[in-house]
């Protein structure tokens, strides 16, 4: 703890990588052994099985791509195994990273002689947890023992606000267009606490993007068109591609660019030869559509948190292509807010992961071996503090043979500071604070005295804290639940909830687990994403409650904890708790992201058009106008999604998966269509939600319940206003909670409650036990035990069905 | 939101709390909690002592730093009572027959 600390961050990317360190003051970007500060993710693999990482193989991507992989970020979390035929080898896209990451490593201990174990790897915030969890493999395979994950987005927020004035308060838009994905997010600086407001962004949208349209243009131009869609034109393409992007960057400066091959290209056994030009006016043509499609996204962004352009206080800009000059003039043109100068795009994320580790507290030494001397201690402090008197809390523990400390006292090194001594409680606990010194790292020297005046030594002797901008706890970038059996989902953890997070509930199951059964198992899927309905989420993990491992057999309605718990980096682990058995089930089963074959997405393409057309004519029928609009907004994204399925029967992976989530987010946006196609059925029950809500919290509510159901009515009426279907049915909801909360205090209300549970009987799954049941509850009226009425009504609502079509929408969850 | 669980309560902090106290203080109670320091263990609530884990500690502060929940969460904590007879724990949600007889879609 003497020495300076040293945190190590890292930005593995999907065309270049970067790696920061900071060292409580200073941030520095590492170079590797050519001297760059960004390093190509690009791997190859030679004969002699040999692997060479960066720019040196990035200039084999023409001479021998099939033996040279790049963009294999965009792979992650799927299955997909790249093959490098001349060494036979076959690796997963987790192992190539984990090779970028080796050289990274070995960049950091060539540059500080130091070897480090653990550190900071930031990933698209849009990442979905098969991906994060690849990631984290990655890094485990390239020898670090451990690591954290850090969205990309707050990685950047946090090295650009690092260096801003203090008073450099307000939103900030972080505008992140990589390689292969664009993010958007809004965050704000108060009182030197960095905080995310929202983020947005699209997860196949980059400068890779850029440089097909460009490659797509120069192939138009020649004799001989190739085609994407064409497996042998890919050796062709992959060159034209190649020219393009340097064309591109030649154009950053210049006004036009050519764009030459010293080798006459092969397309259908013919020569052709390639020498065009390509002036900036038609690479600015070729991508505006692109840039605005990112500025869509952050045009939504900043709508859903109610802020007009023009109230940004600055915009970041991160990544290779927003060097552009006209991406940057029509960035700033559109939202209206100046850009932030100085910052360099393209290693900006790594220096932020790198003071994110400073903030987190983790050192990227590994931990030394050499045995503690003196009285152990425990400390718990903030590494980094915005505020400048933060606690100390600490304990002394281990053997008590040089006395036990009575008085504490905490000493800067620079010598401008002590704390007042504060007194050790008799089970070795203290509590103080100390001052630091602004924007600086400050060392504390630990004093212990016994009750006799002597000093104890401590071990560790000091404790270092950097005064800087702390950050909230990362939140969760998609809501994580568990599907029911009704097809419902049962969320768990909210998007926005600070991680690390942990959440429990209890569900009952809807059948048998036979003892022994191999066949019986018991399904709970666990799944991501925004909508109520759990078909239109995805599917992230299962946990299986097999018949062959449970100890006895399990009835229907038996009672099932589910525990769901994700780390700071957001691995998931879940546990199924069966107290009847006293059974724990943890282990589960991590989905990848699911293969994209071409006939299945052909298919799927297929059935949205047909969906798309019923919508569409039915739309015209009734003239809704804002309809018709969102479904040629669907119409021009499956039009891109069908370009991607040609190049995905050229056997280009990436576009697969790319049209999968486009197919995946355009049944999504037709569901939101669907719902405002029903637009005056969901109004005319908002009006009666309102109505109803008013009367219930009149009556039974109280005070704050009153209050608060002014502000959900008004918001009510802002999204009946906007006609902002899901916000409204969102609101509904709030107000659904709130009369049934002053509902349910009415002592009628369970009464009610049984009555309509009881003429449901007929539908029972066990209709014995459901008239027992019914017998006790009308007992129970008759008394006035509202109590056993409570419980009467619990166990019959456990013995009536969900329908199997709902159950199948809910990934066959075998709970309720 | 529930009155017990109100981020003040689990802080122990004024609703007119700064937001740099309010770090501070979730910050120490974290540290506390980590070295299993017996008066973090418990908080009070108008509803009677309540367990404090490291989750609700969290979950408060996030809370508490988006302004709009924190409106929400003064308004909740200004207005409680100090002490309240032990109310039934009402959680469960009404089945979707009610819904319909209160008037929502199912």
């Amino acid at each position: 703890m003497a020495e300076t600390p040293l945190y190590v961050g890292i930005d593995l990317g999907t065309t270049n990588s970067a790696a920061a360190v900071f060292d409580g003051e200073r941030v520095s970007v590492v170079r590797n052994a050519q001297g760059a500060t960004v390093t190509p993710s690009v791997v190859r693999i030679d004969k002699q099985g040999r692997v060479t990482v960066g720019t040196r193989a990035r200039r084999f991507l023409e001479q021998d791509p099939s033996n040279t992989a790049g963009e294999f970020k965009r792979l992650m979390g799927t299955d997909k195994a790249i093959e490098f035929p001349a060494a036979g080898a076959k690796k997963k896209p987790e192992e190539l990273s984990a090779e970028v990451l080796k050289a990274l490593r070995q960049d950091i201990t060539d540059q500080l002689g130091v070897t480090i174990d653990r550190a900071v790897i930031s990933v698209p915030a849009l990442f979905e947890l098969p991906q994060s969890s690849a990631t984290s493999e990655a890094a485990r395979l390239a020898g670090f023992s451990r690591v954290e994950l850090l969205q990309e987005p707050i990685a950047s927020a946090l090295a650009a606000g690092w260096r801003a004035d203090e008073d450099a308060t307000g939103t900030w838009l972080v505008f992140d267009l990589g390689g292969g994905t664009f993010d958007a997010s809004l965050l704000e600086t108060r009182d030197g606490l960095l905080r995310v407001v929202g983020h947005d962004g699209d997860n196949f949208l980059g400068g890779r993007d850029f440089d097909w349209a460009i490659t797509e243009h120069l192939a138009s131009l020649l004799p001989v068109v190739p085609s994407r869609s064409n497996v042998h034109h890919t050796a062709a393409l992959r060159a034209l591609r190649l020219a393009a992007e340097d064309a591109k960057i030649e154009l950053s400066r210049g006004e036009r660019a050519q764009v030459a091959l010293a080798q006459p290209l092969v397309i259908d056994g013919q020569d052709v030869e390639v020498d065009l030009e390509l002036t900036r006016a038609t690479v600015e043509r070729l991508c505006a559509p692109l840039v605005d499609r990112a500025l869509e996204v952050c045009t939504r962004l900043l709508a859903s948190n109610g802020l007009a352009p023009g109230r940004l206080a600055r915009i970041v800009l991160v990544g290779g292509p927003t060097v552009m000059p006209f991406v940057r003039q029509r960035v700033a043109a559109r939202l209206e807010a100046p850009l932030a100068e100085g910052h360099d795009p393209m290693t900006l994320v790594a220096q932020g992961a790198a003071l994110y580790a400073a903030t987190a507290g983790i050192d990227g030494r590994a931990v030394s071996a050499a045995p503690p001397s003196g009285r152990q201690v425990w400390l718990q402090y903030p590494a980094v503090s915005s505020d400048l008197t933060p606690h100390v809390v600490g304990k002394f523990v281990g053997p008590n043979d040089s006395g036990a400390p009575a008085k504490i006292k905490l000493v800067r090194s620079d010598g401008g500071w002590s704390s007042g001594e504060a007194s050790v409680a008799p089970d070795g606990t203290f509590l103080t604070s100390v001052t630091l010194l602004p924007r600086r790292a400050c060392t504390f020297q630990i004093e212990a005295t016994g009750a006799d005046g002597k000093r104890i030594e401590v071990s560790p002797p000091a404790l270092t804290i950097v005064q800087g901008l702390t950050i909230g706890d990362p939140p969760l970038s998609r809501t994580l639940g568990v599907a029911l059996a009704s097809g419902h989902v049962q969320v768990y953890l909210e998007r926005g909830a600070p991680l690390p997070a942990r959440r429990t509930f209890t569900h009952h199951t809807v059948e048998t687990v036979a003892k022994g059964s191999k066949d019986s198992v018991l399904r709970i899927p666990i799944v991501q994403g925004e909508m109520s309905a759990a078909h239109l989420c995805r599917l992230v993990g299962t946990l299986d409650i097999g018949g062959d491992a449970v100890k006895d057999t399990l009835p229907t309605g038996s009672p099932v904890e589910v525990t769901i718990e994700l780390d700071r980096g957001g691995r998931l682990s879940a546990r199924a708790l069966v107290p009847t058995i006293e059974q724990v089930f943890e282990h589960v089963a991590h989905l990848l992201v699911p293969d994209a074959a071409p006939e299945a997405l052909d298919s799927a393409l297929r059935d949205l058009r047909r969906q798309l057309m019923d919508l569409r004519t039915d739309a015209f029928r009734h003239g809704l106008t804002q309809v018709i609009e969102k479904l040629d907004r669907i119409e021009s994204r499956l039009s891109e999604a069908e370009r991607d399925i040609d190049a995905a029967h050229g056997g280009d992976a990436d576009a697969a998966q790319r049209a999968r989530r486009a197919l995946l987010d355009v049944d999504g946006t037709m569901a939101e269509a669907d719902l405002a196609r029903k637009w005056p059925e969901l109004d005319a029950a908002a009006r009666q939600a309102a109505i109803t809500a008013s009367s219930t919290v009149g009556f039974h509510g109280t005070d704050a319940e009153r209050t608060l159901l002014q502000e959900v009515l008004a918001a009510m009426d802002k999204a009946r206003k906007d006609k902002d279907g899901p916000e409204l049915e969102r609101q509904m909801r709030l107000a659904h909670r709130l009369s049934s909360a002053a509902f349910n205090r009415t002592p009628e209300a369970w009464e009610w409650y049984f009555d309509d549970a009881a003429s449901e009987i007929s539908r029972s799954r066990d209709l014995p036990k459901a008239q027992t049941l019914v017998k006790q509850g009308k007992a129970a009226v008759e008394r006035g035990d509202t109590e056993e009425l409570r419980r009467v009504v619990k166990a019959l609502w456990q013995l009536l069905p969900d329908d199997s079509e709902a159950r199948k929408r809910g990934f066959d969850s075998g709970v309720r | 939101m529930k009155l017990a669980e109100n981020p003040f309560f689990v802080l122990a902090i004024a609703p007119d709390a700064s937001r740099i106290e309010i770090e501070r203080e979730a910050q120490k109670l974290l540290g506390m909690l980590e070295l299993g320091f017996e008066a973090a263990l418990t908080y009070a609530t108008p509803l009677g002592p309540r367990p404090r884990t490291a989750e609700a500690v969290r979950a408060a502060v996030a809370v508490l730093r988006d302004p709009y929940q924190r409106l929400v969460a003064e308004l909740w904590a200004r207005h409680a009572p100090s002490t309240l007879e032990a109310a039934p724990a009402v959680t469960a949600t009404p089945s979707a027959g009610l819904r319909r007889k209160l008037g929502w879609r199912p």
